[in-house]
């Protein structure tokens, strides 16, 4: 500890090549997660939205799935399904969920009911309205939703490491470096984590700049 | 027998008629299925004529939006029928029969994120034209409307005024030049000076359009503003009286309407007369000159507003080419309105729309 520096760089220039591939599986495991977290999401947002009695038991429900420490949801799904992919993937997906479904039925709402009377009156069939009225108009809360997942997925990704060294993408640097007492390792995969997650978030927000011109922004003049 | 007055009114001052006639019959809708549930309109029965613009006016929540829905079958009536030109609208395709009305509410709705241009076209999108054919209706319906399409067409809603929003609407209702136009408090959303000038322009834009227009306001005064034809409804969504203004005016059919339309009524049928309407006498030799002068469609209203400010008992009404042709008087207007009968000139709707856009030029000139 006393003459050691902060970050060992020869280290980490002779790593370059593993680090990548880490960075590498790390997206790999967030992105199958946000994908398929998404995607169960938005039929469970669709169901709630046309069966409202239903939302309160989604929510319950995924917000129940949230509370269980990842820790402990990793370790327990390794009885199941062994260290496989689903292992690591299944918690992933499931803490999406409670930030999707409320962003995306909150997205639908936010629809005003006076576009909807002028699209129906306008002569718009019900499947026209969907695609071309309520999720041009749902996209805001949507991608909202998906910033908010896909920064804590990616934090997330990292616990995964405690299922071994293939999971965890650059997880497995904080938990190697901690077995080691190696700081550089630690700060390695920390910081770069967090960069990946801050990289997602913009890209979300580029995405909804590009897919919504027409929102008023506090810098154009209404 | 009034409805053809109308009738006439609207064919005489529009060349092209792609409009269709409307009728309610014995209309009656009922939210909830329960036979008691109430009424929310009650055996309505009315005809529009084609070209005609029909206001339904009356207290909130007497049935007006209602009535207006079941034509476009947002809601389906309870019994009863809804015929365009004589064809029940039950009957048709409810995609179809929607795309060839007209639609225009008070919050406007226009779709947030589409530009302005693509907002107009949105009909004849759904309807299939060809990206340009969209791209010229729209440009046209925009100046039509009284927005330059180049300043216009690329903005979004959000950069638009309220105004604005009412006039895009307009004009989105019109893109596919629908023989009908169903106008639910239109104007509601936007201030009075502004709303002012978007009736006088919308009834100027109808004299060449004429469509046949259901209108719904609460507003009584602009009912009879805009309407050739008036339908006061009350609670219930019981029809109260039917006819052209000056009718109203003149003889409410009920305390309800009497009550309804003001107890100024009488000023408010100045509004609906013209001095072409009144029996002038000669000019007198011994006139003493710098008199007030009114052009023949200067409404009795304004010119008792100029006589009694000027403190003058009479003016000179010239004719349609400036000459001097009778004298006017206080009097002669006062026993105008006390006339039993409808203005000399009966032509209902017709003298509102002329009067609303001659009047401010000739008011003004005369002060
Ligand atoms: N969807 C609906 N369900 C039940 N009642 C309704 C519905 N829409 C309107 N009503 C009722 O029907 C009556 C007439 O409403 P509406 O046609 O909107 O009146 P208006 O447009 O004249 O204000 C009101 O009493 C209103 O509460
Ligand atoms: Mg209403």
């Amino acid at each position: 500890m006393s003459g050691e520096p902060l970050i060992r760089w020869d280290w980490l220039f002779a790593h370059l090549g593993p680090i990548a591939e880490r960075v590498g599986q790390h997206l790999y495991l967030a992105a199958i997660a946000v994908s398929v977290g998404f995607a169960i999401s938005f039929a469970l947002a669709a169901l709630s939205i046309r069966r409202r009695k239903l939302y309160p038991f989604v929510t319950v429900l995924a917000t129940a799935a949230y509370t269980i420490p990842s820790f402990a949801m990793f370790a327990a799904l390794v009885a199941i399904t062994g260290l496989s992919v689903f292992t690591a993937e299944i918690p992933l997906v499931l803490y999406t969920i409670v930030l999707f479904v409320p962003n995306i039925v909150a997205g639908f709402d936010s629809v005003p009911w006076d576009v909807l009377d002028a699209a129906d009156g306008m002569g718009y069939t019900p499947g026209q309205r969907w695609w071309r009225v309520e999720l041009p108009l749902a996209v805001p809360l949507v991608v909202a939703g998906l910033r908010l997942a896909s920064v804590s997925t990616i934090g997330l990704v990292t616990v995964s490491a405690i299922l071994g060294d293939s999971f965890g993408g650059l997880g497995y640097y904080i938990l190697d470096g901690y077995k080691r007492h190696f700081t550089t390792e630690i700060l390695v995969g920390g910081l770069l984590s967090i960069g990946l997650a801050v990289i997602a978030d913009l890209g979300f927000v580029l995405l909804q700049r590009l897919l919504t011109p027409w929102a008023a922004r506090r810098t154009v003049g209404g | 027998m009034m409805a053809d007055e109308a009738g006439r009114a609207g064919h005489g001052s529009g060349s092209r008629t792609g409009a269709v006639s409307l009728e309610f019959r014995g209309v009656t809708k009922r939210y909830g299925h329960s036979a008691q549930a109430r009424g929310a309109v009650n055996d309505l029965s009315l005809e529009v004529p084609a070209g005609a613009i029909c206001v339904l006016v009356g207290p909130s929540g007497c049935g007006k939006t209602t009535s207006l829905k079941m034509v476009n079958r947002l809601i389906e009536p309870t019994a009863g029928q809804i015929l365009l030109d004589g064809v029940n609208v039950l009957t048709e395709d409810v995609t179809e029969l929607r795309r060839r009305i007209g639609y225009v509410i008070q919050h406007v709705g226009l779709f947030p994120h589409l530009t302005v241009g693509r907002n107009v076209a949105v009909v004849p999108a759904l309807v299939g034209w060809s990206k340009e054919r969209q791209l010229a209706r729209a440009d046209e319906l925009l100046s039509l409307v009284g927005l330059d399409p180049a300043g216009y067409r690329s903005r979004y809603p959000f950069q638009l005024s309220g105004g604005e929003r009412q006039r895009v609407g307009v004009a989105r209702a019109l893109a596919a030049d629908p023989p009908l136009m169903l106008m639910d408090e239109p104007f509601a959303a936007v201030d009075p000076i502004v709303r002012e000038r978007l009736q006088d322009e919308f009834l100027r834009l109808q004299r060449d359009l004429a469509k046949t227009i259901l209108f719904v306001t609460h507003d009584i005064d602009e009912a009879i503003k805009m309407g050739d034809l008036i339908a006061v409804m009350e609670e219930g969504g019981r029809l109260a009286q039917f006819g052209p203004p000056d009718e109203i005016l003149a003889h409410p059919a009920s305390d309800f309407v009497a009550r309804f339309v003001g107890a100024d009524r009488g000023l408010k049928r100045l509004s609906l007369v013209t001095i072409a309407d009144l029996e002038l006498a000669p000019i007198a030799a011994s006139a003493p000159p710098g008199l007030p002068t009114f052009s023949p469609s200067t409404k009795l209203r304004d010119a008792l507003s100029v006589l009694l400010a000027a403190d003058s008992r009479g003016g000179v009404a010239l004719d349609e080419e400036g000459q001097p042709c009778g004298f006017v008087t206080v009097d002669a207007i006062a026993s105008a309105l006390a006339e039993d009968r409808q203005p000399a000139a009966t032509r209902s709707g017709g003298v509102t729309r002329q009067g609303a856009t001659g009047v401010g030029a000739a008011a003004g000139d005369d002060s």
